[in-house]
């Protein structure tokens, strides 16, 4: 774990070599359902999301924008927090966690997460459904795979990962915050 | 002393970072155009060309122009010719087949370039007029705008303390080894200032200055997520509970002063948290509001709004060079 072979890669060679395998994906990615359908039950925004480096969970997150009335407190920036903190606890080097991390997120990035995890060096980032709204991962900017030599390094993306059920959840918790269907905003 | 700032104010301009659309030249067209050698046939070639060619998505542009000093002064819109008949030479023969309309009138063919977009701001106005006269809708805060004349100079003097106080910011955060970027955010109507923060990306890594002014707004409302006390280049004011936003769109309305162009991440955060304007002082690299990308006029977003650039570009500009002297000094550390 965080070799020093690892922190001087290239961040193509290392999104390269860092994949996760199929059942890795499975299995991550059902503990973000899960957790997207925790929010769902508790009336809150139905997106689980989790960041994980060397089989273990080291950040978790969901929306907290209205209890902060912060708008960008989305799960992604709460989780990349959380991956910080782990870090300094356990006395780890924050880049070098980073590049060997994975993001599993049951709906595609925003522009603004995406850019935060190219920040970081994420190296990949499984998701579910398109996000048409505000995805940063090429449903609205190519944030993901663009050349932005100051914004940290490009980011593999593997989506579509049950991605009618997300919609589903979303649809679902939209039409219970918002009966008559006016434009509502779409907190991820 | 009002004399000496009020020079300060004249070493800057804001000028208005517009949309591709706006900022980009217009794409120029083909098509043929004809004299009219009798000018009592013209409203009656009018009207026949444009059932023959109604020059569809071009109502921008004037079927008929005069031209000055020419034999024949008025020259009409046949069609484009990409709608012309395939042929070697044009003719009028060609381009009107017997039966639609008559030919009575009109002299030889020939190419002229015209819009293929109605001009949005003035410059591009000035550039296809001389191609072809084109009717112009003209947005007059724009035409202002990039005048670099939209604010007037007690709007200007604010805009000056505002950016101050940004610049201030960011040596501030400069001097604790962080990036020298602040961030000012103010609501324009109180004409008061809500939050001042600097970078801090040194203790994480995501604490740009937009992101901490954000976060420090929030705080203002009751809400918030970080402990910025420790920074003293940090801070916000306090509302009373009456003004603190029940939604958590909370920086409707307001303006953010920022010393460079925001990153995409930052940018974002902005369209977020629904930003009123964004006046920023130089540009950078990977910047999202004119240089790699313009989020805040992004089709498919949800919220738009102003950007300007320039705020005293000078004194931005000069905080690279602190930031500079501070990497140089870092590298020899390390080596
Ligand atoms: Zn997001
Ligand atoms: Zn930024």
């Amino acid at each position: 774990m965080g070799t020093e072979e690892g922190r001087y890669r290239l961040s193509a060679d290392s999104a390269e070599g860092f994949l996760p395998s199929d059942e890795e994906i499975e299995k991550w990615m059902d503990s973000a359902f899960g957790m997207a359908k925790d929010a769902l039950e508790n009336g809150e925004v139905p997106v689980g999301c989790l960041m994980v480096y060397n089989d273990e969970v080291v950040g978790k997150g969901r929306n907290e924008v209205n209890e902060t009335k912060n708008a960008t407190r989305h799960a992604e920036m709460v989780a990349l927090d959380q991956l910080l903190d782990w870090c300094g606890g356990c006395s780890l080097d924050v880049s070098s966690v980073c590049e060997r991390t994975a993001l599993y997120v049951t709906v595609e990035p925003c522009i603004m997460c995406a850019a935060a995890l190219r920040l970081l060096n994420i190296p990949v980032v499984v998701y579910g459904c398109r996000n048409e709204r505000f995805g940063g991962c090429g449903s609205v900017l190519d944030v993901s795979s663009a050349d932005l030599p100051q914004t940290g390094s490009a980011f593999k993306c593997v989506s579509g990962h049950r991605a009618d059920e997300a919609v589903e959840m979303l649809k679902t918790f939209y039409k219970q915050e918002n009966p008559n269907g006016d434009q509502k905003l779409f907190f991820c | 002393r009002w004399k000496g700032s009020e020079c300060d104010t004249d070493s800057w301009v804001a000028y208005p970072v517009l949309s591709d659309e706006q900022s980009q030249d217009v794409e120029l067209i083909e098509a043929f155009a004809a004299p009219i050698v009798d000018k009592k046939e013209t409203s009656r070639l009018v009207r026949e060309l444009n059932g023959l060619y109604p020059l569809n998505g071009l109502q921008h542009i004037k079927r008929v122009r005069a031209v000055k000093g020419s034999l024949h002064p008025l020259e009409v819109l046949v069609c484009l010719v990409s709608e012309a008949p395939d042929l070697k030479e044009a003719s009028i023969d060609s381009l009107l087949p017997s039966g639609g309309v008559k030919h009575d009138g009109l002299g030889q063919p020939f190419v002229v370039t015209v819009p293929a977009r109605p001009p949005l701001t003035r410059p591009q106005f000035e550039l296809v007029r001389k191609h072809w006269p084109t009717s112009f809708h003209e947005d007059k805060q724009v035409t202002v705008a990039l005048r670099g004349e939209l604010f007037s100079p007690p709007q200007k003097a604010r805009m000056h303390t505002y950016m101050t106080s940004a610049l201030t910011a960011a040596r501030t955060g400069s001097e604790l080894g962080m990036e020298a970027v602040g961030a000012v955010m103010v609501d324009p109507v109180m004409e008061r200032i809500i939050a001042v923060g600097h970078d801090c990306r040194g203790d994480h890594p995501l604490h740009h200055a937009v992101m901490v002014c954000i976060d420090l707004v929030a705080r203002s409302q009751g809400g918030g997520c970080y402990p910025f006390d420790r920074y003293p280049g940090c801070s916000f004011q306090k509302l009373p509970d009456a003004e603190a936003s029940p939604q958590p769109y909370i920086c409707t309305g307001y303006d953010l002063y920022v010393t460079r162009e925001p990153c995409v991440m930052c940018a974002m955060a902005l369209v977020h948290s629904r930003i009123g304007r964004v006046f920023y002082g130089t540009a950078s690299a990977d910047g999202a509001f004119g240089s790699k990308y313009k989020i805040h006029s992004q089709k498919d977003l949800n919220h738009r709004f102003e950007v300007y650039k320039g705020v005293l570009g000078k004194q931005c500009e000069d905080l690279n060079c602190v930031d500079q002297h501070i990497n140089n000094k870092t590298s020899q550390h390390s080596r």
